[in-house]
């Protein structure tokens, strides 16, 4: 049953479900776990078109999802991607594409909506222009996202590629009418102009000179007009853009910024990532404030506020503030920067059906407009949201263009849901902790004087041990083969996590949702009824041994020691893999996703295959992220001893490293074992002699 | 359940060697559960069995192996039959009754037994089982407060315990608990003891045919005489 498994019964981890762009991220982490940062880097890039781009600036509503989250922190998925793209050589890679299609496609604004949409047209053929109002491209990564989290240098190369691409780009090219770009002999148009307008307070005062919108205030910075900003300055809002107008301000040399916020921290919707950093650099924030009134005094601003008082949440669980009465005060600052929301502008002549909030009305599932042959995604259609979320309407974009143009009727897919529950209380119990590796900030004194990246990125070693804390969701163990069960009840009573259990009818199941595919049931299961859902996973020992067999029997290196390895951690990648390939000749390695999935089979079969001596390394029971794995490994290899003393090979052939305990010594430990192979090959020989 | 015990594999390879093409056969009912004869250890014996020949570097001998769901019951034997043309012997890792149907099924082809069937019993842990039941055919246990002394004293005695039971132990055996203790204390938990305060008479063993055969069914004469 397991040997030619074809089935793929996967399912779905919530970090990729709620990834609008469905990012195999659960692939990819994994990767990294391993140390194969290169292949990593190749799922990344299939499931995204700008990948260094998400990897600095994505709100990552995956690690909200995460379930590592109900252990202890969900898994870093944005600081792992970048540390693939970086270490992944992603900034190495070309693109090309070739125009199999004439029908042109105009895209209005090159913000990640429009830049992902001409990527993906250009894969898909067609030949695409690029419209943009300003001098570069980009939208807000350009001149809304401060170049502190966003390196320019990381967006000129993902531009770059896209012109390599072979996608048209006309800067500075403000588009006012529609038709004209009919006229132009474009067969389709993607609007995407965003959402730029400032929203405003609609307080007595609000033109003052030194009174400002966030959006427009960072734009001036990034397209470097170096606005004048005082020492003193006030930033109202809660979002993103506030606190990176704030930090920005900082970096500009302001002594004293404030945010004034009319909510409570807990409703403050900035990443809290970000806030924290902001209050590191200095930046203060007031909770619970409001300005109602400004006036211009000699050159200074003199903000009259109040203080607010949450009312008790509403219907929708929402707690509204409304001022104290009587408990107004006055600040005096020099500037004032409003960052309260921001709304698409789209001009008249685009005769485009408007909705709330000045969005364009489109068709969520097609995203065409009122007009024939006229799409429009981003946030000009949702309002402030994020990187990511534009990325995957122009992704959309692209195909439903590609539909139009082909006269096709959309193949509407299926939302991408994670069916998978919450882990249970008693699981939460048995997985081991391990807290979340954070990668490393510059400090806050040094990061404030400039606009270099504050997030580093990560080493090896905090990557691979970051990713080492998946929970490999949705690719655990499944009852395969019910026929091949004979309900023997060893999963139930072996699986750490109890994951395992009687139904009502008295069959054994295993809760999908409670897996965290240790392997441990698969190994043990004396039916061969237990699978991974993904076969992958199934056949890799087999197949990684006999490759090894293969090779080794071409090289005809004596005497053959074979190894199982641990992929994972340091063994992969770190101080140890480097061991291994220092070792004597004659070592051979099988790469093995954790020991746990060492069969006594594989065992027996590298004597089978020749091997004079056999061992097992993998990180001690304190290293490995699963319960019991070395447990259930050391109990195979004393079976595999014992049986194989009982053909004549001595014990002493066989021997697991650092399951134990930690070995100090590894390298000696290995010369040592090697050694004793050595000798029990001499005394096995001058048996035989002596036999003859 | 029947619990086994896999032979040695020196032995079982020695049983094996004068034959060249042999059959590794698991059965997939007790064996599996007790971890003796299941899918999987038909491969883990297999891959041993290879190993051994590599290293002696003997004549060769062909393994193959499979797994039917029930040795015992000849009907599943029958998957078997386009294979017993190439085969010169099976080794086979169910129970004595699995090898004995075989034997049945197949009178050309020796059958080898690749474990040692133990007794009836229960696990309650992974990997270790407890005798329970030796299928004396005469169950007393409704007087035993469900704990059997033939099974699980080491006497067999029906009206104990002897006085070797010490701190609730057995003197043949001091890890083992003493059966008629356990019996005792179970007794006095339900409020039988007088079950305990009877005495039993020694039983017949002879009376015992072996081997037993069992009928339920009932002659049916359809002529109706
Ligand atoms: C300060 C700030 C920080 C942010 N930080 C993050 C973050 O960390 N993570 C995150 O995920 N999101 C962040 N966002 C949100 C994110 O940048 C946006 O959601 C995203 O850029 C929207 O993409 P878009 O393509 O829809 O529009 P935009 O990026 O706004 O691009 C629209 C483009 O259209 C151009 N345009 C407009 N009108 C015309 C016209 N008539 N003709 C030609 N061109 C036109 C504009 O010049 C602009 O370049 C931030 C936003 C701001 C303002
Ligand atoms: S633990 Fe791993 S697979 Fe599960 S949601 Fe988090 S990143 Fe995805």
């Amino acid at each position: 049953m397991t040997k030619n498994p074809s089935y793929d019964h996967t399912i779905i981890p919530p970090c990729q479900a709620e990834c609008p762009l469905h990012m195999d991220i659960r692939e990819y982490v994994d990767l990294i776990a391993q140390g194969r940062v290169m292949e990593a880097l190749q799922i990344i890039r299939e499931g995204n078109p700008f990948p260094s781009i998400c990897a600095y600036v994505c709100t990552h509503p995956c690690e909200d999802a995460c379930r590592r989250g109900q252990v202890d922190n969900p898994i870093a998925i944005r600081a792992l991607k970048k540390f693939a793209v970086k270490f992944g050589g992603d900034k190495m890679i070309r693109l090309e594409a070739e125009t199999t299609h004439d029908e042109k496609v105009a895209i209005v604004g090159s913000g990640p909506a429009g830049l992902a949409a001409a990527y993906y047209l250009r894969k898909l053929g067609y030949p695409v222009s690029i419209f943009e109002a300003h001098s570069e491209l980009g939208g807000m990564l350009r001149v809304g996202i401060p170049e502190y989290r966003l390196p320019r240098e990381v967006l000129d190369i993902e531009v770059q590629r896209l012109i390599q691409m072979g996608a048209e780009i006309r800067t500075n090219s403000p588009v006012t009418s529609l038709n004209l770009l009919f006229d132009m002999k474009y067969k389709a148009i993607f609007v995407t102009v965003g959402a730029h307008q400032g929203l405003r307070l609609g307080i007595e005062g609000e033109e003052s000179a030194g009174v400002v919108d966030g959006a427009t205030f960072l734009r001036e910075v990034n397209l470097g007009l170096k606005p004048p900003v005082g020492n003193r300055v006030g930033i109202v809002g809660g979002g993103n853009v506030a606190i990176d107008a704030a930090r920005t301000s900082l970096r500009l040399g302001s002594r004293e910024v404030k945010i004034l916020y009319r909510r409570s921290r807990e409703e403050m919707p900035a990443d809290p990532n970000e806030i924290e950093q902001a209050i590191e650099e200095g930046v203060e924030i007031l909770f619970l404030m409001a300005p109602i009134k400004i006036q211009s005094v000699n050159g200074q601003l003199d903000i009259t506020c109040i203080r607010m008082e949450q009312e008790e949440p509403d219907a929708s669980g929402r707690r509204r503030p409304a001022p104290v009465p009587g408990s107004e005060f006055h600040i005096t600052l020099d500037d004032l920067i409003t960052a309260i929301g921001q709304a698409p502008q789209v001009p008249k002549d685009f005769r485009l059906r408007i909705g709330r909030g000045s969005t364009i009305r489109v068709d969520p599932l097609t995203l065409t407009t009122n007009q024939k042959g006229i799409f429009a995604g981003g946030d000009a259609v949702t309002g402030p949201a994020s990187v990511i979320q534009a990325l995957a309407t122009g992704k959309l974009a692209a195909s439903r263009i590609d539909d139009y143009l082909r006269h096709r009727y959309p193949a509407i897919s299926k939302e991408k849901r994670a069916s998978m529950g919450d882990l249970l209380p008693r699981t939460i119990e048995m997985i081991r902790k391990f807290n979340r590796y954070e990668p490393p900030i510059r400090p806050s004194q040094e990061r404030v004087k400039e606009f270099m990246p504050v997030e580093l990125v990560y080493d090896w070693e905090g990557a691979v041990n970051e990713a080492k804390r998946c929970l490999h969701c949705g690719i655990g163990a499944e009852i395969l083969s019910r026929d091949n069960c004979a309900a023997c009840l060893t999963c139930l009573r072996i699986c750490p996590y109890l994951a395992p259990f009687l139904d009502d009818r008295g069959e054994i199941q295993i809760a999908e949702d409670q897996c965290i595919a240790c392997g441990i049931c698969v190994t043990e299961c004396p039916a061969n009824a237990i699978a991974f859902r993904k076969p992958q996973e199934q056949r890799r020992v087999d197949e990684e041994l006999e490759h090894v067999i293969e090779s080794a029997a071409k090289s005809k290196s004596k005497p053959l020691i074979i190894g199982f390895c641990c992929q994972y951690g340091l063994y992969g990648t770190g101080a140890l893999a480097g061991l291994w390939r220092e070792t004597k000749a004659g070592i051979w390695i099988v790469p093995v996703l954790c020991i746990a999935k060492v069969e006594s089979r594989h065992i027996v079969n590298a004597f089978k295959a020749g091997a004079e001596g056999v061992f097992i390394a993998g990180c001690d029971q304190q290293q490995c992220p699963r319960e019991n794995t070395a447990f259930w490994t050391l109990q195979r290899m004393e079976r595999s001893k014992k049986m194989l003393a009982q053909i004549g090979i001595e014990p002493e052939r066989v021997q697991a490293f650092n399951l134990h305990a930690s070995d100090k010594n590894l390298a000696e430990a290995l010369d040592r074992f090697t050694q004793k192979i050595g000798e029990l090959c001499l005394v096995s020989a001058f048996k035989k002699e002596m036999k003859k | 359940m029947i619990v086994a015990e896999q032979k040695s594999m020196e032995e079982i390879y020695r049983i094996c060697s004068p034959y060249e093409k042999i059959l590794i056969l698991g059965c997939g009912t007790c064996v599996t559960v007790c971890d003796a004869g299941g899918e999987k250890e038909v491969s883990i014996i297999h891959s041993v069995l290879d190993a051994a020949q590599a290293r002696t570097g003997d004549k060769p001998h062909i393994f193959s192996e499979y797994t039917v769901k029930r040795q015992c019951d000849i009907e599943f034997l029958e998957a078997l039959k386009d294979k017993a043309g190439e085969i010169d012997a099976i080794l086979s890792l169910g129970c004595g009754i699995g090898v004995q149907s075989l034997a049945e099924v197949f009178p050309d082809i020796p059958i080898l037994p690749g474990v040692n069937t133990a007794f009836m019993g229960a696990s309650r842990e992974w990997g270790v089982w407890d005798e329970r039941c030796v299928a004396c055919g005469d169950c007393r246990l409704v007087d035993t407060g469900g704990i059997c002394p033939i099974t699980r004293c080491a006497k067999g005695i029906l009206n104990g315990p002897c006085a070797g039971a010490k701190g609730g132990k057995c003197e043949a055996n001091k890890e083992m608990d003493c059966a008629w203790v356990l019996i005792y204390q179970h007794l006095v938990h339900l409020g039988h003891l007088e079950r305990m305060r009877q005495y039993y008479p020694p039983r017949n063993f002879h009376t015992i045919l072996r081997p037993r055969r069992l009928i339920i069914k009932t002659e049916i004469n359809p002529g109706g005489k």
